[in-house]
């Protein structure tokens, strides 16, 4: 066992850039000095055991290439390049090509690694331990152990490790890793607690409800992860660009290897160095690297703010929309009724609104749940009958009271205009009735109006309710196009001719249970308020954990920011590549440039994504 | 059946892509995926996980030096 870890340590070590480059350069500054003052044969002994020391993993690496049959690997260019500069006679450039080329991929993998870190502390929201309580006693068990059902405690300041039900005490709960929301929401007994959340103020005894692979830490990171699967266009762009790039700078190299000579325009050893120098640029690892990188920032800032996109390819068209099409209830509204409008007949309107909400106390009915968080009081109701679908009656204080819709007073004899929400009869007696709404959410406004000022040319709904309930909403957000009582189907075909009038692309958020449809079908599909919705996840592209709309906004400018540093670092890997050999080929620059142009290219695009996984946390 | 592994020491994502190439021509692997960002290596195959691994590692140590997978 320690024989093996030691043989780890020195592959690990003799893999480490730094040593190799102080090997290197141990050889390579007195092979200079010695060559200054005239040492030639000493000196050219020096440069190539500082060669052949700092680059025998890259030379080992590139014979492998060449047995594999790839002729178009970094290590196996560079290792030509840095050999053929020895031959023509340029030993001191050889050298310094290959330490430089040490140097830049020393830079990358910090440069990687930096990043990866910190993707990997805004993801760290998956507690690997858990305190399981069982026959009294307290054990700390690995997260991935716990069976379902398992009864487990989390202290104040715990994550939860595991999704689970909260069967013993009271706190607040921090859901900011998962839904971006930063404010603490409280918890009861039988409230479901998602993993990833943070307890605060309290500790709890919770049953858990699913394994911690499944829980919603672990749902939320694997979608994170796989989310570079779905390839952006930009991606497939420049996979494409760099496998015909590689062959044609290659073929380059060898016609400025031949040609110059033929035609006697240069000496072959000068057009030798030109041809190295392009084999150097012809490596296709900066491109490649330059737009999943900036995306794997991208994704990373968003998850932090609760938006999870699932690849890179909702990049270009979230950034080029030019409508975004609502759906209504749950979407621009709570998905809650209140009541809105109390329209008495003959009594106080207190009164109407006490007397339906104790009829109604037992049900669970969205109507009577408006009715019982608006009513000041309420009275022990006795001799209920449910007539479904039509209302209910129930005696309270002595009063018989009727609450229900028209058919339920035409069936008491009285005829009633046909309008949303209930009537109520105290008595026998017809005593008025009572409206509700669908309250629209506080940041709606803002949001759309940011979202306008992004650019978003219309904004629209499809809703499956009442006309004019989706009239008043969309009046009060002022959008420009409102489509009320729509089937699924309906609204489907609505949004497929907006796809087609669009030049832009087209965006549909819904709170994802009826919607998956019209989300799948959108250019881009976001889903809201989707913890632990699987449909939701499976059919959008990008689902936005909280049910608050401001995030659109958020999420439309994390996209943006992403996909021009994409297209940053795509110019850069291709206009720095394509100048360097420009200057290469007319002599103004030698092989150093064209090291630049491979490593420090990828070095810069890397450190320019970087850029994407800074944002600002409202 | 799919396997998930950490895989590090890679150098670039190009030599990722490679490596995943190579992996696929073992028998028995149908594909092999590799992010590179994220350190994952995923595959699909027919072979259970004792005879996948050190198929795997032996592929992967032909390659290059120093990569790891668990």
């Amino acid at each position: 066992m320690n024989r093996k870890k030691l043989k780890k340590r020195l592959k690990r070590l003799y893999k480490s850039e730094p040593l190799r480059i102080l090997v290197g350069l141990c050889f390579f500054i007195p092979a200079l000095i010695l060559e200054h003052l005239g040492f030639e044969a000493i000196s050219l002994g020096l440069f190539i055991a500082a060669l052949l020391l700092s680059g025998a993993t890259v030379f080992i690496s590139a014979f492998r290439g060449i047995l594999r049959g790839d002729v178009f690997d970094e290590k196996l260019l560079m290792s030509v390049a840095a050999v053929g500069a020895m031959i023509i006679g340029e030993a001191e450039e050889g050298v310094a090509v290959m330490l430089f080329f040490l140097v830049g991929e020393w830079f990358e993998h910090i440069a990687v690694r930096r990043s990866r870190n910190s993707i990997r502390s805004l993801m760290d929201i998956r507690p690997d331990t858990a305190t399981v309580l069982a026959d009294g006693a307290e054990s700390v068990l690995d997260a991935e152990d716990v069976a379902v059902g398992s009864v487990i405690l989390i202290r104040s300041g715990e994550r939860v490790p595991i999704d689970c039900a909260v069967i013993s005490g009271e706190c607040d709960l921090d859901n900011s890793a998962l839904t971006g929301e930063s404010l603490p929401i409280s918890v009861k007994i039988g409230d479901e607690l998602s993993s990833g959340a943070v307890v605060l103020g309290g500790a709890v005894t919770a049953k858990t409800l699913r394994t911690a692979d499944s829980s919603a830490a672990a749902r939320i990171l694997d979608l994170v992860e796989n989310a570079q699967e779905r390839k952006s266009r930009a991606e497939s762009f420049i996979t494409r660009f760099s496998r015909v790039y590689t062959p044609i700078v290659f073929s380059l190299a060898l016609l400025m290897a031949v040609l110059p000579p033929i035609f006697g325009w240069l000496d072959l050893t000068d057009s030798l160095y030109r041809a190295l120098s392009f084999l150097v640029v012809s490596c296709p690892c900066a491109l490649v690297i330059s737009v999943p990188m900036a995306f794997f920032g991208g994704i990373g800032n968003a998850a932090s703010h609760g938006i999870l996109y699932k690849g890179g390819n909702v990049f270009a068209p979230l950034s080029n929309i030019s409508e975004v099409v609502f759906d209504k209830t749950g979407t621009l509204t709570e998905g809650r009724l209140i009541v809105d409008k109390i329209t008495p007949a003959d009594c106080a309107p207190e009164k109407l609104l006490s007397l339906a909400a104790s009829a109604e106390y037992a049900s669970i009915h969205p109507i009577a749940r408006a009715l019982k968080s608006a009513a000041t009081e309420i009275y022990p109701a006795e001799e209920i009958t449910e007539f479904s679908g039509k209302g209910i009656i129930a005696r309270v204080n002595g009063i018989s009271v009727a609450v229900g819709n028209s058919y339920l007073m035409a069936q008491l004899g009285f005829s009633v205009p046909n309008a949303d929400g209930v009537y109520v009869a105290l008595d026998g007696k017809y005593a008025g009735s009572i409206g509700f709404a669908d309250e629209i959410k506080a940041e709606a406004p803002a949001a759309l109006e940011r979202l306008r000022r992004l650019g978003v040319k219309r904004l629209s709904m499809l809703s499956g309710d009442r006309r004019e309930n989706a009239e008043r909403v969309g009046a009060a957000l002022s959008l420009d196009e409102i489509n009320a009582e729509l089937l699924p189907d309906g609204k489907l075909s609505l949004l497929e001719k907006k796809i087609a009038e669009n030049r832009g692309s087209v965006v549909y958020v819904g709170d994802g249970i009826n919607d998956a449809p019209c989300l799948a079908r959108a250019d881009v599909g976001i889903a809201m308020g989707s913890l632990g919705a699987d449909s939701a996840i499976e059919a959008a592209d990008a689902v936005i954990m909280s049910d608050n709309l401001s995030r659109l906004p958020d999420a439309v400018k994390i996209a943006r920011k992403t996909e021009r540093i994409a297209k940053q670092n795509i110019v850069l890997a291709i206009g720095i590549k394509a100048l360097v050999l420009l200057l290469v080929s007319l002599d103004i620059s030698g092989m150093w440039m064209a090291v630049f142009a491979d490593v420090g290219v990828a070095v810069l695009a890397i450190l320019n994504s970087f850029r994407a996984l800074i944002g600002k946390r409202k | 059946m799919k396997f998930r592994y950490n895989i590090t020491g890679l150098d670039c994502p190009n030599c990722a892509a490679k490596l995943a190439a190579s992996m696929e021509k073992i028998d028995g692997v149908e594909s092999a995926k590799i992010n590179f960002l994220t350190e994952k290596l995923t595959v699909e195959s027919s072979l259970d996980g004792d005879t996948l691994l050190p198929l795997l590692e032996k592929c992967a140590s032909a390659f290059e030096d120093g990569i790891e997978i668990e």
